[in-house]
C-alpha cells in the first residue's frame, strides 16, 4: 500500500549511540582540533565553501554528530589552500587537520 | 727506480686490497642500482647524456670544479673551501702521480692496483729520478696539500665558527670511524714513507723526516708496521665509506651527471632522491641556513637530518621532518652538492596513504569563464592570499588603472585556488585537476597576459600550467617594466629607506630578485637585509609546512625580521600577501607589498 | 626612611589613577600623579557616553578631575627609569626630575589594538572602516568624514582579542557591551540604517547588560549574526562588503555596509611592561601584569611597595576599576600602617 508519505527515522541526533571514533582518533592526534569555538571564520573564508560548502567548523561538529557523510563530502572539496588557517583565532592548524582526517579510516584508524 | 722485490708483493697490501675491493665493488652495486631505479624515460635520457659530446665536457668540467676543487665552497667560505679542494684535489693529485710513477718506472706492474699506492715500499731509488727532482717533489707536495687540509679539518671539528659555520652535524658512531681513519691516512702515509725515504727516496718533506727518524730510530723494522697501519687505515676507511657520509664522494660523481641530464625525483627513496641522499656529505651547512634553527627544539629537522634518517628508514622521522619544512629551499641554495631538501620532502608527502582524497572533477567552472570570456589584455587573478589583504589588491589594481592597462580580474568573488598549496603537501593528482580547471577559465579570457600578486601562485601558474602563448607574470616585475616604460610616474620620496624581503616563491622558487628591487629604488632608497636575495630568510608564515604550529613559527617571524631591519628600514616591503600578513603581526615598522608603496608615490 | 607624610607615585591618570589619588590624599599621603599624555582622564575621557545608563563620561571624569584638583599631577611626563632603593623607589622622569616614592601605584590602564594588524579587515585602507575609538570621537566632535548617512552599518566583535593571531587570546570584556551601545547609539543617529553586530559569543555579564541587549533587539532591531567576520572586500560603488558565516543557520553570509565599526580589543600598555620589569614584578602569560592573588590581593604585586589598580592587571568595566581603585588606596594605606 502506497499512502503517499512513509515514515522516517527521527533527524534528531542520539548522543549515545554516535560513533566518534573518527573524532577521537583526530584529538589524539590534532589536539588543537579541541580548542574549536566554532565562530565560523573558516567557512566564511574557505575557497571552496561556495562550490563544495566545504566548512572545517562543520566538519568538527558533523564528526562529533555523527553525521560523516556530510563531512566526508565537505572533505572531497577542500583544495587545501591554507586561508583558514590563516584566520583561525584559535590558531588551530586546519590544513593538518583536514589532511589527518583524510588519512583516517570509517575506523578511525590511519591507513597505511 | 729499481724493484725491491720479485715477488711485488707483501702481505700488508692485504688489507688495502680487501677495502678496495669492497668498496669499489659496493659503490658499482649501488650505481647500477641507482640507475635501474630510474623510470625508463628518464634512464634513457641519462644513458644517453652519457654518449653526447656536450654533456660529457659538461659532467667532466663539473666533477672536475665541484668534487675536485669546491668552487661553491670556495664561494661560500675561504677556508672551507681550502679544507676540501686541499684534501680532495691534493688526494687525487697523488693518486694519479702513484700511477704516473708505475707506469714511469715499472711499467710491468701497473695491473697490481695496489702498486701505484705502496709505490714507495717496492722500489728502491736510482739515479732516474734525479734525487727526486720531480715527481717526488710533487709527491711530497700534494701530501703536505692534504695534511694542511687535515690539520684544518681537525681543528674545525672543535672549533667550526672559524670556518663560518654556526653548528656542525653532530657524526653517528660509522661517521666518526670513517672521519678518524681519514685523519690517520695521511700522517701514517707520511710516516711510513719517510721511514723508507732512504731507500726509496724522497723530497723536502720525507727526506728530511727520514733523517730525524734515524737519529734516534736507527731501525728498518719500523718501517713495515707503519705500510700495514696505512694500509688498515686506508682498509677501515674505505670498508665504512658507504655507510658514511664519504659515501658523498662516490655519489656526487654520479650525481652531477644525472642532475645535468635534467633527471628529476620520481620517486620518495628510489633512484635520484636515493643518489641525492648518498650524496649528502652531512656538512651541516643547512643547519645555519634552515629558517626553523631559531628553535633548537627544530635543530634537526633540517635537510641533512632528513638524509640520514632517509638512509636509516626511520619511518616516523622521516614522516616528522618531512611534515615540518616549510619548503623555503634554503637548504637547497646553501647545499655544496646541490641535495633539493624541499623536492625530497614533497616526495616523501606524495608517498602517504589516504583514506579520502578531494576531486574536483566536478567543479563547474562554466560560470567563471563566462564572466571573463573574451576579455582579452591582462587578466589579474589575485588568489587565495590576496582575498586576506585587500591592501594589494587595491593597490595593484589602481596601478593598472593609473598604467593605463586594459585588466580584468579572474576572481573577484574568489576563484579556484591554483594548485600549489597541493602540491605542496604532496598531493600532485588533485592538483592536476584544479590546474585544468583555471586553464579552462584563463583560457576563456583569450588574455595574453596573466598577472599574478602571489609569488605562491606565480611559481605553479609557471612551472605547471600548459598556457603557451599567455605571458605569466608577477606584479612585482610588471610594474618595473611600466615603470621603466615611462608608464607609470612614480615619484621618489627622499629620505625614505626601503627593505625588500625576497618571497622564497619568488625569490629561490623563480629566480627573481632584481625587478622588484629595481621597482623600488623608483619609490625611494632600497636598503639591504643582512641575508637576502637567494639566502633570504624564510617570513615563517610558509604553507610549506604541515605541522608547524602559529607558536611555534612565531620565532622564525621574530628572526626573519631581525634580519630585515639591520638597516634600519622605514618600511618592509615584499611581494607576497602571505609573507605580509605573517610579518604584520609581528614588525615594529610598518610592512607593505610592493603595489602598495608605488602606488602611494604615483 | 618615611616621612611624616608618605609619597606614593600614581602612573597614569586615567580613571584609576584620578580615583586612587583621591583616596590616597584623603588619607593623608601625598599622591604624585604622572600621565604621559597632556591631559587627565585616560581613555575615559575620549568615550562620550557609558554604558549601561548612557551616562555621559565627562559626568565620571570632572568630578575625579575636580577632586583631584591639589593632587601634584605631571602632565606629558614619561618614565625613563625606576630604580628600587631600600624601602624606597627612584623614577627618574623624562624631563630629568627624579621623584623619591615610598609606595607606586600602576594605574596604568591598556592600550587598544591597533586594527590594521588584521590586514583581512581593512582598517586604514578602506575609509568605511573605523573603530570603536573613532565612532566615540565621531560622538563627540561630529567630526569624521567616514561617517555620511550610513544606510546599513555593521560592527565586529573581538577584534584583537580573544586572537592568537593578533597576540591576544583573553576576553576583552567591555566591547559587546560597548558595541550594543553603540549600535543603539548608531540606530538612534540614524533610524533607518540597518545595523548588524557580528559576534563569536557575547558576553553581557555586568548589572544591566541583559537588559540592553533585549533593548537593542526589541527596540531597535538590531541584527545579531553569530559568526566571526572573516574577510572585507570592497563593492564597485566604494562600500564595503563582510564576509562571514552565520553559524547558527551554518551558511555563508555576505553584506554590503556604509560603515563598518571594529571593536579594538584591550591589551596591556608596552610601558606597563617595562616598568614591570624595571621595578621587579612579574607580567602574567596574558600580558598584563601579574597580581599577588587573582581572588584576594588583586591590587597587590608580589613586591612590597607596588601596587595595581585598573586595567593594567587586565580587562575592566569603568565601575570595577574604580572600586580598584580605592581598593588599592586601603591596601597602600595598610601597607604604610604595618610599617610604622
Amino acid at each position: 500500500m502506497d499512502f503517499g508519505f512513509k515514515l522516517s527515522p527521527s533527524s534528531a541526533v542520539n548522543l549515545d549511540t554516535v560513533d566518534r571514533r573518527r573524532y577521537d582518533r583526530l584529538v589524539q592526534l590534532q589536539p588543537d582540533a579541541l580548542t574549536c569555538i566554532g565562530c565560523g571564520s573558516c567557512s566564511a573564508t574557505c575557497t571552496s565553501a561556495s562550490w563544495t560548502g566545504m566548512s572545517v567548523r562543520k566538519v568538527l561538529l558533523g564528526l562529533q554528530r555523527g553525521r560523516d557523510e556530510e563531512v566526508d563530502k565537505m572533505l572531497s572539496g577542500c583544495m587545501l589552500c591554507g586561508k583558514c588557517t590563516m584566520v583561525c583565532p584559535r590558531g588551530i592548524n586546519t590544513r593538518q587537520l583536514i589532511l589527518t582526517l583524510c588519512r583516517l579510516d570509517k575506523n578511525g584508524e590511519v591507513v597505511r | 727506480m729499481r724493484e725491491r722485490f720479485a715477488s711485488g708483493f707483501d702481505p700488508f697490501v692485504i688489507p688495502f686490497v680487501i677495502g678496495m675491493i669492497f668498496v669499489l665493488g659496493y659503490c658499482l652495486i649501488a650505481m647500477v642500482r641507482v640507475v635501474c631505479q630510474l623510470p625508463k624515460a628518464d634512464r634513457k635520457r641519462f644513458l644517453l647524456s652519457l654518449i653526447t659530446p656536450k654533456y660529457i665536457w659538461m659532467n667532466v668540467r663539473d666533477i672536475f670544479l665541484n668534487c675536485l676543487i669546491h668552487v661553491k665552497l670556495w664561494k661560500r667560505n675561504k677556508v672551507l673551501g681550502y679544507m676540501h679542494s686541499s684534501i680532495a684535489f691534493g688526494w687525487f693529485m697523488l693518486i694519479v702521480l702513484g700511477h704516473l710513477e708505475v707506469m714511469l718506472f715499472v711499467p710491468e706492474r701497473i695491473r697490481f692496483f695496489y702498486y701505484p699506492i705502496f709505490f714507495n715500499y717496492f722500489v728502491a731509488e736510482t739515479e732516474q729520478t734525479l734525487q727526486g727532482a720531480l715527481l717526488m717533489f710533487l709527491m711530497d707536495f700534494f701530501l703536505l696539500l692534504v695534511l694542511s687540509g687535515i690539520v684544518l679539518a681537525i681543528i674545525k671539528r672543535f672549533v667550526s665558527r672559524i670556518v663560518g659555520m654556526r653548528r656542525t652535524t653532530r657524526l653517528s658512531v660509522l661517521d666518526q670511524v670513517g672521519l678518524y681513519s681519514l685523519w690517520a691516512i695521511f700522517p701514517l702515509r707520511l710516516l711510513a714513507e719517510s721511514f723508507t725515504a732512504h731507500i726509496s727516496g724522497g723530497s723536502f718533506l720525507t727526506i728530511p723526516a727520514n733523517w730525524v727518524f734515524r737519529q734516534f730510530l736507527g731501525n728498518d723494522l719500523n718501517a713495515l708496521p707503519t705500510w700495514w697501519a696505512y694500509s688498515i687505515a686506508l682498509c677501515i676507511f674505505m670498508c665504512v665509506l658507504p655507510f658514511t657520509r664519504y659515501m658523498h664522494i662516490p655519489a656526487e660523481m654520479l650525481l652531477i651527471p644525472m642532475r645535468n641530464a635534467g633527471i628529476k625525483i620520481r620517486h620518495p627513496r628510489k633512484g635520484f632522491a636515493l643518489l641525492e641522499v648518498y650524496s649528502c656529505p652531512a656538512c651541516g651547512v643547512c643547519i645555519d641556513a634552515c629558517p626553523m634553527s631559531v628553535r633548537k627544539a627544530n635543530l634537526r629537522d633540517c635537510t641533512v637530518y632528513l638524509n640520514r634518517m632517509l638512509r636509516r628508514g626511520n619511518e616516523r622521522r622521516i614522516a616528522e621532518i618531512s611534515d615540518k619544512c616549510l619548503l623555503c629551499g634554503k637548504c637547497s641554495a646553501v647545499c655544496q652538492v646541490g641535495v633539493q631538501g624541499p623536492e625530497l620532502r614533497i616526495a616523501q608527502r606524495e608517498r602517504r596513504k589516504f583514506a579520502l582524497s578531494p576531486s574536483y572533477a566536478d567543479l563547474d567552472v562554466r560560470p567563471m569563464a563566462e564572466a571573463v570570456a573574451g576579455s582579452g589584455g591582462v587578466l589579474y587573478f589575485a588568489g587565495c592570499m590576496t582575498q586576506l589583504t585587500p591592501s594589494i589588491l587595491r593597490a595593484t589594481g589602481s596601478l593598472l588603472d593609473k598604467a593605463g592597462v586594459s585588466w580584468k580580474m579572474m576572481d573577484p568573488d574568489g576563484g579556484l585556488c591554483c594548485g600549489r598549496p597541493l602540491m605542496m603537501a604532496g598531493r600532485t593528482e588533485q592538483a592536476r585537476e584544479l590546474i585544468a580547471k583555471n586553464v579552462e577559465i584563463i583560457r576563456a579570457s583569450g588574455c595574453d597576459t596573466l598577472l599574478l600578486s602571489c609569488p605562491i601562485c606565480y611559481r605553479v601558474f609557471k612551472e605547471e600550467y600548459p598556457l603557451e602563448g599567455i605571458r605569466v607574470v608577477h606584479h612585482s616585475v610588471f610594474f618595473q617594466e611600466l615603470i621603466a616604460a615611462g608608464k607609470l610616474p612614480v615619484q621618489r620620496e627622499d629620505g625614505l629607506r626601503l627593505v625588500w624581503h625576497d618571497p622564497c616563491e619568488l625569490g629561490r622558487g623563480c629566480g627573481i630578485y632584481e625587478q622588484p628591487r629595481a621597482a623600488l629604488a623608483a619609490a625611494g632608497e632600497v636598503v639591504e637585509a643582512g641575508k637576502n636575495h637567494a639566502e633570504s630568510i624564510c617570513c615563517g608564515g610558509s604553507l610549506g609546512s604541515l605541522s608547524l604550529s602559529f607558536e611555534q613559527r612565531r620565532p622564525m617571524t621574530q628572526n626573519a625580521l631581525d634580519n630585515l631591519t639591520v638597516a634600519d628600514p622605514d618600511q618592509i616591503v615584499t611581494g607576497c600577501p602571505l609573507c605580509l600578513a605573517t610579518f604584520v603581526r609581528a614588525a615594529d615598522r610598518p610592512v607593505r607589498d610592493i603595489a602598495e608603496v608605488l602606488n602611494e608615490h604615483c | 626612611m618615611v616621612n611624616r607624610q608618605p609619597v606614593v607615585a600614581v602612573i597614569g591618570a586615567g580613571i584609576a589613577g584620578l580615583e586612587a589619588a583621591r583616596q590616597l590624599a584623603a588619607l593623608g599621603y601625598k599622591p604624585v600623579l604622572i600621565e604621559k599624555s597632556s591631559a587627565t582622564g585616560g581613555h575615559v575621557a575620549q568615550w562620550n557616553r557609558l554604558f549601561p545608563d548612557m551616562t555621559p563620561a565627562a559626568d565620571v571624569i570632572e568630578p575625579l578631575r575636580a577632586q583631584t584638583a591639589g593632587v601634584k599631577t605631571l602632565l606629558g611626563t614619561e618614565i625613563s627609569a625606576i630604580n628600587r632603593l631600600k624601602d624606597e623607589y627612584n623614577l627618574v622622569l623624562s624631563d630629568g626630575s627624579s621623584l623619591l616614592c615610598q609606595a607606586v601605584l600602576f594605574a596604568t590602564g591598556f592600550r587598544l589594538f591597533d586594527a590594521s594588524k588584521k590586514e583581512e579587515y581593512g582598517y586604514g585602507i578602506y575609509d568605511r572602516v573605523i573603530t570603536n575609538r573613532d565612532l566615540e570621537h565621531w560622538f563627540n566632535t561630529r567630526e569624521d568624514q567616514r561617517i555620511r548617512q550610513p544606510k546599513a552599518v555593521g560592527f565586529v566583535h573581538c577584534v584583537g582579542s580573544r586572537d592568537l593571531k593578533a597576540g591576544n587570546t583573553q576576553c576583552s570584556k567591555v566591547c559587546c557591551i560597548t558595541a550594543i551601545k553603540q549600535a543603539i547609539e548608531m540606530k538612534e543617529e540614524f533610524p533607518d540604517a540597518e545595523v548588524y553586530c557580528f559576534y563569536m559569543d557575547l558576553r553581557l555579564f555586568g548589572k544591566k547588560y541583559e537588559d540592553f541587549y533585549i533593548k537593542a533587539q526589541r527596540d531597535h532591531g538590531i541584527h545579531f549574526i553569530r559568526g566571526r567576520v572573516s574577510e572585507v572586500g570592497e563593492a564597485i560603488d566604494g562600500r564595503v562588503v563582510v564576509k562571514a558565516e552565520d553559524t547558527l543557520n551554518g551558511k555563508p553570509v555576505k553584506v554590503t555596509l556604509d560603515l563598518l565599526v571594529l571593536m579594538a580589543g584591550i591589551l596591556c600598555n608596552p610601558d606597563a611592561q617595562r616598568y614591570a620589569r624595571e621595578t621587579g614584578v612579574a607580567v602574567d602569560e596574558d600580558g598584563f601584569l601579574k597580581s599577588r592573588d587573582n581572588l584576594a590581593a588583586i591590587t597587590e604585586s608580589s613586591r612590597p611597595g607596588v601596587f595595581f589598580a585598573g586595567a593594567c592587571t587586565g580587562a575592566k568595566t569603568v565601575p570595577e576599576t574604580l572600586a580598584e581603585a580605592r581598593s588599592a588606596a586601603l591596601a597602600i594605606h595598610q601597607y604604610f600602617s604595618k610599617r610604622v
